[in-house]
């Protein structure tokens, strides 16, 4: 039995070895081709390094523009994660909470936002319409929209592990309804935020189909929309897309390796009353 | 000190009636005690004075104030809940002093109370540790002592030794009564123990399906039960009760004796029977009696009296310790 887990075990770390680091080690060494030795497009070590060329000339593209994205990214990415743990924590409080006849309309949206495939081209007739296309604060709401529904069942799972005592302990105790949200009951939703945070964040900064279609243009360009700066119809420049592949997968893969733990204790720690 | 006084207070969750009117007065500086067997509504009731539950009609007086529809927080209150209910992320000085920090007294000020508070309970070496680093008997302490130092004019206790093992609920009880002393604050204490009601008591409320059955001293309800309700549930090993023939022939409905007001004889005496179980306690022993046509009686006796299972004995009620009903 011993040795069977054990044989197990080697398979299984091969297989992921063979689906998850080959293709990151596949981008390492073309990001550290040549061009005409990246476009043979083969698993062999680069017969000149030229890893750190290709990394200046990838920032230095089109003005800089690689450093633009990443500050646009990290705004849309932390404005849409806190704007998500907030209504996400409030809406999951109140749907676990209080409840009403409403709270079957709620749900209903709720489960509606992860049901309902997104529609792109009336989307964008709503934020023209509003003054929003094309803009961060636009994408940042969309963002929201998209993330909030799986949020909110997040949220609503784990608060129902916190004993009611709490909150009418602290009403008796004279808290108003946002402080007992604030003071009592956001602090202890930490693993699950923290789960929400990392989730989300990796999403949102990888995303590449919304910046696309939401965010066109060159002026509030994301990251993963300045790969097209290596890629055109006749031609492409595999060292320098490897390059830029490299540099806009490693943010969201350190926060994922720190993080871990605590995404597996908070997508858990709803689900059994401990 | 302040007086409670519920007037006619009723509530009903849907169709279902869970307090049937209720009038009764807790006199200033009172320990009373509801007590009852569970669901008959004396968590409820505790809920409506603390004001986290609606009455559905009725009054509630809290000194000489109409609170009833006042907040919780207005009401002059502090409650002590079953599962303590402190706060897991905030050390135990944090806990104590939450109220005060809502309300944004000075630090100064929160820091000096909470001393204080923590001196009365003995807390002052545990003040910066969080609740999970407590033990349970600990854990009471912190939430009587964020009861404490809000000042209240009433306590509210919902079963808060319930999860406490055996020896450290008799400890708190002394505790708790100790403070009682103290602080001379009303306090109304739920419990579904009779043995918490009877030994921290001033004055006992026994309800039942929502009514109250009677309230009193505990002894009055020991020696002198209204009803064969609460001459069944306060005492332990209960009362016991017979209807039909035996009680007709005494002269009443039901007719009702204590385990510890009969008297055993080898020889002679009322009703025969034969011993089917004995519980030895030590310093008593449990007999319970099979007697022909009647319910099995249960004797309280002398802990080192020889009896065995099968025997045969006579039992005898005490002169004078007989219940009638009705």
């Amino acid at each position: 039995m011993r040795r069977r887990q054990l044989y197990a075990g080697i398979s299984a770390l091969l297989a992921s070895g063979v689906i998850f680091v080959f293709p990151f080690v596949f981008i390492l060494i073309t990001a550290a081709k040549t061009r005409q030795d990246a476009a043979a497009l083969t698993f062999s070590l680069p017969h000149e390094w030229q890893l750190w060329q290709n990394f200046i000339e990838v920032v230095q593209t089109r003005n800089y523009m690689l450093l633009l994205a990443y500050f646009n990214s990290t705004l849309i990415t932390v404005v849409a994660v806190t704007l998500l743990v907030l209504f996400g924590a409030m809406v999951g409080y109140l749907l676990q909470r209080r409840p009403s006849h409403w709270n079957t309309v709620i749900y209903g949206a709720v489960l509606a936002g992860l049901m309902i495939p997104p529609a792109v081209v009336p989307t964008i007739w709503v934020l023209q319409s509003l003054g929003l296309f094309k803009t961060i604060s636009g994408m940042i709401l969309i963002q929201v929209a998209y993330g909030l529904s799986f949020t909110v069942l997040l949220f609503r799972s784990f608060i129902a592990t916190i004993p009611r005592d709490l909150d009418e302990a602290a009403i008796i105790d004279g808290a108003k309804p946002l402080q007992i949200f604030f003071r009592v009951v956001l602090p202890l939703l930490k693993p699950v935020t923290v789960t929400v945070i990392v989730t989300q964040s990796i999403a949102i900064f990888n995303d590449f189909t919304n910046p696309l279609y939401y965010l066109p243009g060159r002026d509030n360009v994301t990251v993963q929309l300045t790969l097209y700066n290596f890629q055109g119809q006749f031609q492409t420049q595999f060292n320098l897309l490897f390059m830029n592949i490299l540099l806009v997968t490693i943010p969201p893969l350190i926060v994922f390796v720190f993080f871990n733990r605590q995404i597996v204790a908070g997508m858990t720690a709803g689900a059994v009353k401990g | 000190m302040t007086s409670v006084v519920l007037e006619d207070v009723r509530k009903s969750f849907g169709s279902l009636d869970v307090i049937k009117g209720v009038d009764l007065t807790i006199d200033a500086g009172e320990f009373c005690v509801f007590v009852g067997p569970s669901g008959c509504g004396k968590s409820t009731l505790l809920r409506i004075i603390s004001g986290l539950e609606q009455s559905t009609s009725g009054r509630l007086l809290i000194g000489d104030r109409d609170v009833t529809h006042a907040e919780p927080s207005q009401r002059g209150i502090a409650m002590v809940f079953q599962s303590y209910a402190l706060y897991p992320h905030l050390t135990v000085a944090e806990n104590i002093g939450f109220g005060l920090s809502l309300a944004r007294r000075p630090k100064a000020e929160i820091a000096e109370k909470v001393k204080q508070t923590a001196d009365i309970l003995q807390l002052s070496h545990l003040l910066d540790r969080k609740p999970k680093a407590l033990s349970g008997g600990q854990r009471q302490r912190v939430a009587i002592g964020r009861a404490i130092i809000r000042n209240p004019q009433v306590f509210l206790f919902d079963e808060p030794l319930s999860n406490l093992d055996a020896s450290l609920r008799s400890q708190m009880r002394l505790e708790l009564t100790e403070l009682h002393a103290k602080l001379g604050a009303t306090m109304i204490y739920v419990t579904h123990d009779q043995v918490e009601a009877m030994t921290m008591a001033d004055k006992i409320v026994v309800l039942n399906g929502g009514k109250i059955e009677q309230v009193g001293s505990p002894m009055t309800l020991y020696n002198k039960p209204a009803t064969p309700f609460v001459a069944g549930f306060i005492g332990s090993p209960k009362m016991n009760l017979f209807d039909g023939e035996l009680a007709a022939k005494e002269g009443c409905r039901t007719y009702g004796i204590r385990p510890e007001h009969i008297l055993l004889s080898e020889t002679e005496g009322k009703w025969r029977g034969s011993v089917r179980h004995i519980e030895r306690l030590g310093a008593d022993t449990i007999v319970f009696l099979e007697v022909p046509q009647l319910p099995a009686i249960i004797v309280r006796t002398d802990g080192d009296r020889p009896i065995s299972p099968g025997q045969t004995l006579f039992a005898t009620p005490l002169q004078g310790k007989e219940q009638r009903f009705g």
